[in-house]
């Protein structure tokens, strides 16, 4: 792991691994020399660049950079959504990179829970369906899947939407909705893209509060992509990427706390 | 993600997009409807003359006619044989030629399975009357060649064959127009026929029983069946002052056949026949040749609702492929929570399914909406003389066969996009707008 500088002197300085809790908690995931080149030959581009990660149960990581530095490659990479060209990841004991597909689709089912800027809901279905999606993906029956969409949207407070359409909810409302469809399928890991780009200060706030909520009550792991400073500031570590290398890694003293 | 979840988001994918999905059902609809309904009047007319076959047709019993005869029939009916000219056979003049001598009647009788020949003469007749009322009506007489015919007789009995009573089976309509009142009322009755002498032009009338009335069918073609005795006094008449070499020439005969001998035995008789210059026919030979005309028709209207379903299956890949450019994010989004490949392909494979299939329901929905309102007109109209025959008869299992016919077409159409959206990248796709 690499030394942290301090870009903005809010972290304090920590070599050890940062855990939620006292006590170290295993890996769940780890990156090692995490390689990926889009293009070919001469027009070679090198989105990630050796990445080495490791990222432990319960953790809240903020993966900070500007556009085109890599961070949302890297999301995607440690998402198993992207081949990297070379390394490797470690997802638990399993070597992601070399699961099949099947396994990988699995996986990513049974232990991810995603949440992106621009939302992603089926426009013209109902909250509750769109809630439902992984668990129909997992091919868990009707009575059970509705049954436990019903409790991820009670935590994000919109039990009584269930029955809307997703179009007409507000923008905060949605990505409420996101987040219960990100920790229907009870997740290790929520991985969230921007997941406040999209809203203004309060609405965003909120669904902040919500994400830290499921890190400390569910001790689901976070892995947020971002470039607002004060979201960054919330999670336990941040990672700053640049030009496909990490800059730098801090570690909050304010592990998830509120602002 | 489970098969029946698949089915059930297929179908209500199918109606987010309710004009499109319409249209492209609509295409199918028409395509497999034409296709139903050509069918069911093939079905319908099949099913008439089988029943017709079964109650008037007769097992075991082949006409026998020169092949000659065959042949200059059908370079009559080809406009002129297209192999030019033939040569003349000084052994055997045009009359020899068509007509069957003794004694190849009697190498007929002693083909293997044969179990009788009767020659027969064609017969003719000017009028039928009765004493009952003195209009005379139009009669064509022929003589029943084997009491292995059956006819489908509606009142009183068959003609006894080979009794010595004069006898006559009277098709329906007659009874009434002769002065009986009623079919009931004609049995038994006694009316006269009359018969022109070929060689006076003078018109004599031969008397004859009605054993029975017929019911109307199209294997009888307008004719009164009647009986050896009947026959003979008809042929006295014709034949008055001509010399008897005129009367027993024979253009063709009536055989019967051993049936226990099965298909088998019969294509073997029709060769024996064959090689000693004849041709045999059977009922359901006469019929076959219909149904021969009648399937090149069907099959000509089949051809075009296939180019219809042909059609309609570039318009699944149309509407899928736009289903799939639609549906890219959601694709995208599926493919991330895990949901694999195949999965993405049966979706929309069983979205082209769902298609044909509910085009193909239509179809048979609207064919049998067609079959109530077609059948009972035209039963009254240009089948009122033919009782019994539905225009329209749909098989069950053919209907089944076609709605499967129809999915799979549909299935092989969208396995193009179905394709394409399995294939797709998820970041790509959820990256685009």
């Amino acid at each position: 792991m690499k030394k942290s500088k301090q870009p903005r002197g809010k972290a304090a300085p920590s070599q050890a691994v940062p855990s939620r809790t006292s006590g170290i908690q295993p890996v769940i995931i780890a990156t090692k020399n995490l390689t990926k080149i889009y293009g070919k030959k001469s027009a070679e581009f090198k989105a990630l660049n050796g990445i080495n990660l490791e990222i432990r149960r319960g953790e809240s990581v903020a993966i900070i950079g500007k556009s085109g530095s890599g961070k949302s490659t890297l999301m995607h990479c440690l998402a198993l959504l992207d081949a990297p060209t070379k390394g490797e990841i470690f997802i638990g004991s399993h070597l992601a990179t070399k699961l099949k597909k099947r396994r990988v689709n699995r996986l990513r089912n049974k232990n991810f829970g995603f949440v992106f800027q621009q939302f992603f809901m089926n426009a013209r279905d109902s909250v509750l369906s769109n809630v439902e999606l992984p668990l129909k993906i997992a091919g868990i029956r009707h009575r059970e899947r509705k049954r436990r969409a019903m409790e991820a949207l009670r935590i994000v407070e919109l039990e009584e939407k269930a029955k809307s359409r997703a179009n007409d909810l507000s923008g905060g409302q949605k990505q409420r909705v996101c987040i219960a469809r990100a920790i229907v399928n009870n997740p290790s890991v929520i991985f969230a893209d921007e997941p406040t780009g999209n809203l203004d200060s309060v609405t965003g706030a909120r669904v902040e509060d919500l994400l830290f909520q499921m890190n400390k009550e569910k001790g689901i792991t976070l892995i947020i992509v971002t470039h607002d400073e004060d979201l960054a500031a919330r999670c336990s570590r941040q990672i700053h990427i640049k030009d496909g290398k990490i800059l730098s890694e801090t570690a909050s003293t304010v592990k998830g706390g509120s602002k | 993600m489970k098969l029946w979840d698949i089915i059930k988001s297929a179908n209500s994918n199918l109606l987010r997009n309710k004009g499109r999905t319409f249209l492209t059902i609509l295409a199918i609809f028409i395509g497999s409807f034409t296709i139903i309904l050509t069918s069911g009047i093939r079905t319908g007319v099949n099913d008439y003359i089988d029943v017709q076959l079964n109650s008037v047709g007769g097992e075991g019993y082949i006409e026998i006619m020169p092949k000659a005869m065959t042949e200059i029939m059908s370079s009559q009916m080809s406009l002129g044989s297209s192999s030019g000219p033939q040569e003349y056979n000084p052994d055997k003049n045009s009359l020899e030629m068509t007509a069957i001598s003794d004694s190849d009647l009697k190498k007929l009788r002693n083909i293997d399975g044969i179990e009788s020949v009767k020659p027969s003469q064609q017969i003719s007749a000017e009028y039928i009357v009765s004493s009952k009322n003195k209009t005379k009506f139009v009669v064509t007489p022929q003589a029943l060649p084997s009491d292995r015919i059956n006819l489908d007789i509606a009142t009183g009995r068959l003609i006894d064959i080979n009794g010595d009573r004069p006898e006559i089976n009277i098709l329906p309509g007659y009874a009434e127009a002769l002065g009986f009142g009623s079919d009931e009322g004609a049995v038994g009755q006694t009316v006269r026929i009359g018969v022109v002498e070929t060689a006076t032009m003078k018109t004599r009338e031969v008397e004859a029983t009605v054993a029975g009335v017929m019911n109307k069918s199209i294997i009888n073609m307008g004719r009164s069946w009647v009986n050896v005795a009947l026959e003979g006094k008809i042929l006295d008449v014709m034949y008055t002052n001509l010399p008897d070499s005129y009367r027993d020439r024979v253009y063709f005969a009536t055989a019967e056949w051993d049936t226990s001998l099965g298909d088998e035995g019969l294509k073997r008789i029709k060769d024996d026949m064959e090689k000693l210059g004849y041709v045999g026919m059977t009922f359901e030979d006469q019929v076959g040749m219909f149904k021969t005309f009648l399937d090149a028709i069907i099959l000509v209207f089949t051809i075009f609702g296939g180019v219809a379903l042909l059609a309609a299956s570039i318009g699944i890949i149309n509407t899928l492929f736009m289903a799939v450019q639609e549906r890219t994010r959601e694709i995208g989004l599926s493919k991330a929570m895990g949901l694999g490949r195949g999965k993405i392909f049966l979706m929309f494979s069983v979205e082209a399914i769902a298609l044909g299939f509910w085009g193909s329901a239509l179809g048979i929905g609207m064919a049998y909406l067609a079959r109530a309102i077609v059948n009972p007109i035209a039963s009254d109209t240009f089948l009122k003389d033919l009782p019994g025959f539905n225009l329209l008869q749909f098989d069950l299992k053919w209907l089944a066969g076609l709605v499967l016919l129809v999915m799979m077409i549909a299935f092989l159409a969208g396995t193009l996009p179905a394709r394409r959206a399995a294939k797709k990248d998820p970041i790509e796709a959820l990256r685009y707008e």
